[in-house]
């Protein structure tokens, strides 16, 4: 289990120690050392926020330096590309990124104030979730992912999206959440046809279906959703090991089809917070540099490999924590 | 270009007989009236857009008046006023204006009045036949749609998406995912999810795409020409003056353009449900952006310049509140108390807030409101609803009329006339604002 020591701030001695012996330049993603000069980078040298900015490297060697000595406490860099970084003048393009931070998740089956291990592995469950769509209904393969030291930062790369501006962001972001209620009635000629969206396997209504049976298998008595009192959520506990099985038209029935759209009327709303939109809209955004120390946590920003594998508690803590 | 084959915009203005008698001679056209009958080009392409605005703002709108326009012989006239409306507008009110959004709304409506009309089977060759001029290849990706969802004119969940695909053609569909779909058959499913109704959709918003990028084209080619045509200036003001009339003479209601919503004491029985909701104060998380950067422009513009996205015009606060006199016994007080409501109240412990509220009503970073500072920030107008759920999730609690608007403000001015009717008819007792 995990040992709350990891989760407390790093001293400056430690910042030093995690910069001079454990940091190293290959830890920087391939994707960014590429676009070095292309990007704006950010510091937070003294833990109240990255107020050193508009920082640009030339090259690698040159951030290295940088961090070497410096040993900031917070390091960021731009998912934004510019002719001019140093001046944020002439933005060519930036990242489509989504942020799924494991305390901010609005169904979580652990209690815990922060971040622990139970939250943290739904955040990755959401993060597969999200991949899942972003390849098989967007078709975006250059998706990389991160561990931010609270939860993981999911970054595309594809050159398609990158140019689409915030309105386009924003429909991406619902689309990828479950944040809509698909249709449920459709008009022929002549007639009227309802396909509820478990019935339809492709395209938003499946994306929608898989958003639903996540918050639905996660809820518990204490959850909040819009318009579902507690005798709803009640029976929606009580029957949830249909959904489970994705047997959806019983559930359905067992719940009322009236009572049914409540809940996933809820269940769309809440969804829009399983990522920060702010985030994924703003074209400028700085996010932590992966390998860099988040000091406030101790805990390493990391490129993650193989998300299906990953566990910070074994990928993303660094030396010094385990001589504490 | 086709305008330029009528030798330099003469023929625009002259009678045009081939004109005169395809609209006489369709099929159930209004002749009574000398007006009823457009003379020239450029009586049609102004007659295009009475229709729309008529169809939208006039409750006693006459069809029979504008039947001419669905008569299929009217094609090679009405191709040229199109042309020319674009080239007019974009000449004089380029892309952004209310003209131009006149302009491409209606060659929507127009298309999609026309394909009314005809046949399932003429409709389905038709639209496949647009579609496939517009779009070079069978597999579309969903990105060469950005204008489209970025304008939301499309929205990207009404699509059928599969690996960055959208999904249009029924074998292509049946192919992908027939396997997949148990206890229905594939093919209705086709028809229903996708068919003609999306081929149609994708079609008619690509042409009001087109139409829009049209105009911006030659609103930035004219910025460089010496001397635009006086035609084509004479027509963008006769366009205005057109909407002008259609807002002015059935205007209210409907929220069209220009509807003309007064400013009157606030009545929260209208509130949307996002902004009743920060009215009772917020708990911890978010009450920061929704007291400064949501209800303050909500409440200050319901109050003062409710009609600020319909007139489209940039105020300042002090031209409808010259004296501040509202600013300060109605709207402060209002958003100040639901500031206190929030738990832990919000201006007590930030009290340099009250200077970011003040900047959103346009008076600056200050502490207060004052004439001399007005105009060093902008008046912020309303957040979307979009916006809204973006920024602040937690607030958004859509209830039917929702459905119907798009910002918290347009919510309020649609539900003030219900609400005003409601409570006139159970009784005359004044709602008391401060609550
Ligand atoms: S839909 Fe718009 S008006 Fe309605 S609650 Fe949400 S934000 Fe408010
Ligand atoms: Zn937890």
């Amino acid at each position: 289990m995990v040992k709350i020591e990891y989760l407390t701030p790093a001293s400056p001695e430690e910042r030093k120690r995690y910069y001079r012996e454990e940091w190293n330049i290959k830890q920087v993603p391939e994707y960014i050392i590429q676009s070095i000069q292309e990007r704006e980078f950010g510091f937070d040298h003294v833990g109240r926020g990255p107020n050193d900015r508009y920082k640009v490297f030339r090259t690698p060697d040159l951030l290295k330096r940088f961090l070497k000595v410096r040993t900031p406490f917070a390091a960021y860099c731009s998912v934004a590309f510019y002719d001019k970084p140093r001046r944020r003048d002439r933005w060519t393009k930036a990242e489509l990124v989504f942020d799924v931070d494991a305390k901010d998740i609005p169904v979580r089956t652990c209690e815990c104030e922060g971040v622990c291990e139970i939250c943290l592995n739904e955040a990755r469950e959401i993060v597969l979730g999200i991949i899942d769509t972003l390849k098989g209904d967007l078709g975006l393969q250059n998706i990389h992912v991160v561990y931010s030291g609270r939860g993981y930062h999911i970054r595309v790369l594809d050159n398609d999206v990158m140019s689409v501006n915030t309105d386009v962001r924003s429909q991406i972001v619902k689309y990828l959440v479950g944040a809509d209620v698909p249709e449920n009635e459709y008009s022929l000629d002549f007639e009227k046809v309802s396909y509820e969206h478990f019935v339809i396997p492709f395209g938003y209504p499946n994306v929608f279906t898989k958003r639903v049976k996540y918050a639905i298998l996660h809820l518990n008595e204490n959850s909040e959703l819009d318009e579902v009192n507690k005798k709803l959520l009640k029976d929606v506990l009580k029957h949830r090991q249909l959904i489970e099985l994705d047997n959806w038209g019983m559930f359905k029935n067992k719940i009322g089809p009236q009572r049914y759209r409540k809940v996933i009327k809820g269940i769309a709303s809440m969804n829009m917070s399983l990522v920060d939109a702010k985030v994924s809209i703003d074209l400028k955004r700085i996010l932590r540099l992966p390998s860099s120390l988040h000091s406030m946590v101790s805990m390493k920003c990391t490129e993650v490999k193989n998300i299906e594998t990953f566990d910070p508690f074994d990928d993303a803590v660094p030396k010094f924590v385990y001589e504490r | 270009m086709i305008v330029r084959e009528l030798g330099e915009f003469d023929g625009v203005l002259s009678e045009n007989d081939d004109l005169m008698s395809i609209v006489t001679e369709s099929r159930s056209q209004e002749i009574s009236d000398d007006s009823f009958i457009p003379r020239s080009y450029f009586d049609l392409a102004l007659k295009r857009i009475e229709w729309y605005a008529k169809k939208k703002n006039d409750r006693n709108f006459d069809h029979k008046q504008y039947d001419f326009l669905f008569n299929p012989d009217i094609n090679k006239f009405d191709v040229i006023a199109f042309f020319l409306l674009c080239q007019a507008i974009g000449v004089k009110y380029g892309p952004n204006s209310r003209e131009s959004r006149v302009l491409v709304e209606s060659q929507g409506k127009l298309i999609e009045n026309r394909l009314g009309k005809l046949s399932k089977i003429e409709r389905n060759v038709l639209v496949t036949n647009i579609l496939n001029s517009l779009l070079s290849s069978a597999h579309i990706k969903w990105t060469f749609f950005e204008d489209l969802i970025s304008s939301k004119k499309l929205k990207l969940h009404e699509l059928i998406l599969d690996s960055g695909e959208i999904i249009l053609d029924k074998d292509d569909f049946l192919e992908r995912f027939s396997h997949k779909i148990q206890g229905r058959k594939p093919e209705k499913m086709y028809e229903a999810l996708i068919g003609d109704r999306i081929k149609e959709l994708v079609m008619i918003k690509m042409v009001m795409q087109n139409t829009e990028n049209y105009i911006r084209q030659v609103g930035e080619r004219s910025n460089r020409e010496i001397e635009p045509n006086p035609i084509l200036l004479e027509l963008a003001d006769k366009i205005s003056e057109v909407l002008l009339a259609s807002v002015q003479t059935f205007g209210q209601g409907s929220g069209g353009y220009g509807g003309s919503v007064k400013a009157s004491a606030l009545n929260p029985k209208a509130f949307p449900p996002c902004v009743k909701k920060v009215m009772e104060g917020m708990k911890s998380g978010g009450r920061n952006d929704a007291i400064i950067m949501f209800l303050t422009p909500f409440i200050s513009y319901a109050r003062l310049y409710p009609a600020v996205f319909s007139e489209n015009i940039t105020k300042q606060i002090s031209d409808v509140d010259p004296t501040l006199s509202i600013i300060q016994n109605e709207i402060l007080p209002l958003i100040f108390g639901a500031a206190e409501r929030c738990s832990p109240p919000l201006f007590e412990d930030q009290p340099q807030d009250k200077v970011n509220l003040n900047a959103k009503l346009g008076f600056g970073m200050h502490q207060n409101p004052e004439l001399k500072n007005e105009g060093e920030t902008t008046w912020y107008t309303p957040m979307s609803c979009e916006k809204v759920k973006i920024h602040l999730p937690s607030l958004c609690k859509p209830d039917e009329t929702c459905k119907k608007i798009g910002n918290p403000l347009s919510y309020y001015n649609r539900k003030i006339w219900v609400v005003k009717k409601e409570s006139k008819a159970e009784s005359a007792v004044e709602e008391d604002i401060k609550d």
